[in-house]
């Protein structure tokens, strides 16, 4: 698994991109990133992905089928991409909550949906994803957007949302994953790890931060095993659908 | 992921279209929560729109009920969007319509009936005056050319019936008509009267 834990003499490590560290300094490298890409985040995503980010949120979008009324959890919510859509789809009998563990990406984001006239119906709420500060069953969908690979412990962070989410709820997990073509992956390969950290460096003066992105997304798991993931965690349904030839995957489970 | 990119483009332009109706998203904002899904038979391919006070919303797939599903081949789709005789449309044998039609209804009222204001738009860009003479030079070229278009219409159609006769003209054809009514209604008449001149043979009951 991803998050091995070790003989309990010993603190426990986990990777940070290819580097192993302490479990307890995960969260806080993590967040040195995004509090050093916060400011530049979408601008980075726009051209990091050509665009195509937005499909893959929109395609989201539409497998949560999300209703006026239902309430919605948007971990990791980031500057706000899906938060906007979910506010105008439950509409002011709903409820989106926007919960990201970083305060930089959590004021961004709540400056941009503001900013966008998105409000009434969205709360904000600085949380960690493996302890999620709400009852259970109180969901209708929960989505996590390019955050689980940053969790330390996802096992732990399934399970939270699972607990949160009502019976026949859904989680959707949007994330980087293995693309399935090897001549493929080589291109990735090589796009990741020469030309991401330089667009970092030129844009956001911070090459290491985007070195970490290839780096999280190799050590993240596959289709596959995220998928028995889920499983084992308890989700019923579990499909995940390949974007751009495996570079990203959905995937979702229902809550029994 | 295409037909994705390419109704995510669509839908961008369409709301920039309603944006421009200052009455349009106020009535598209009634349809809120509202779910349509329509089904092209001929090509296969299926839409589902959904609507609210920022525009529409486009889909491939949606993952929920629809209020509505309409299924039609393409070329009923587009006679739809365009005409105003909807009802007679939906009522021909390879359109079906499940489900709430006053909702699909009400969307295409609204879209049909868009007033779009392109100038507040355009002076956005170019500022009143600029968009002063060009709607001037625009509105002029216009009438210009529906003047136009409508002599030259009524030139090729007197050439097409007088000078050349290669089509009958609009005042021969209805004397023509009016012969034939009048034919036809004396005819009517002649079968009446051979009719009640023609003795009633009664069949006889042997008993």
């Amino acid at each position: 698994m991803s998050d091995p834990r070790n003989t309990p003499t010993e603190e426990p490590v986990t990777h940070f991109g290819y580097k192993s560290v302490p479990e307890s300094q995960k969260a806080e490298k993590v967040a040195e990133v995004f509090h050093s890409v916060a400011a530049k985040y979408d601008l980075m995503n726009d051209l990091m992905s050509g665009g195509i980010h937005r499909l893959w949120k929109r395609f989201t979008i539409e497998l949560s089928g999300a209703r006026p009324g239902n309430r919605i959890l948007d971990i990791a919510g980031g500057t706000g991409d899906l938060t906007r859509q979910f506010s105008r789809l439950v509409g002011p009998t709903g409820e989106v909550v926007l919960a990201d563990i970083n305060a930089s990406m959590l004021k961004v984001g709540r400056d941009r949906l503001l900013d966008n006239g998105a409000a009434g119906n969205i709360r904000f709420v600085q949380a960690d994803a493996e302890k999620l500060p709400f009852p259970d069953n109180h969901f209708n969908v929960v989505t996590i957007a390019f955050g689980l690979r940053n969790v330390t412990h996802k096992e732990d962070a399934i399970a939270s949302m699972l607990r949160v989410l009502k019976p026949g709820g859904r989680l959707l997990v949007l994330e980087f994953s293995k693309p399935t073509n090897p001549l493929f992956a080589k291109a990735y390969d090589a796009y990741s790890f020469s030309l991401l950290p330089l667009m970092g460096k030129l844009i956001t003066n911070d090459s290491e931060s985007y070195r970490y992105l290839a780096e999280s997304i190799r050590m993240h798991p596959d289709q596959d095993t995220l998928k028995a993931m889920m499983v084992t965690a308890g989700f019923d349904r579990v499909t995940y659908h390949n974007m751009t030839g495996g570079v990203v995957a959905l995937h979702r489970g229902i809550k029994p | 992921m295409l037909r994705t990119a390419l109704l995510a483009g669509s839908e961008q332009g369409i709301n920039r279209l309603l944006r421009l109706d200052p009455t349009a998203l106020s009535r598209l904002a009634r349809l809120s929560g509202t779910l349509i899904e329509v089904r092209c038979t001929q090509p296969d391919l299926t839409l589902f729109v959904m609507a609210d006070d920022q525009g529409l919303r486009l889909a491939a797939q949606w993952d929920g009920t629809p209020d509505c599903t309409l299924h039609a081949p393409a070329s009923s789709l587009a006679r739809l969007a365009v005409s105003p005789h909807k009802t007679a449309i939906l009522h021909e044998p390879h359109v079906r319509l499940e489900g709430d039609s006053a909702a699909l209804m009400s969307l295409a009222e609204v879209l049909q009936s868009l007033e779009l204001d392109w100038e507040h738009e355009l002076s956005r860009w170019l500022g009143p005056v600029g968009t002063q003479l060009l709607g001037d030079a625009v509105r002029k070229q216009g009438r210009w050319l529906r003047q136009s278009g409508h002599s030259l219409q009524q030139n090729l159609a007197e050439y097409l019936a007088e000078e050349a006769r290669a089509l009958v003209g609009t005042q021969e054809a209805e004397a023509r008509f009016s012969e034939l009514d009048e034919l036809k209604l004396r005819l009517d008449r002649l079968d009446a009267r051979i009719a009640r001149l023609t003795p009633v043979s009664e069949p006889h009951d042997p008993a």
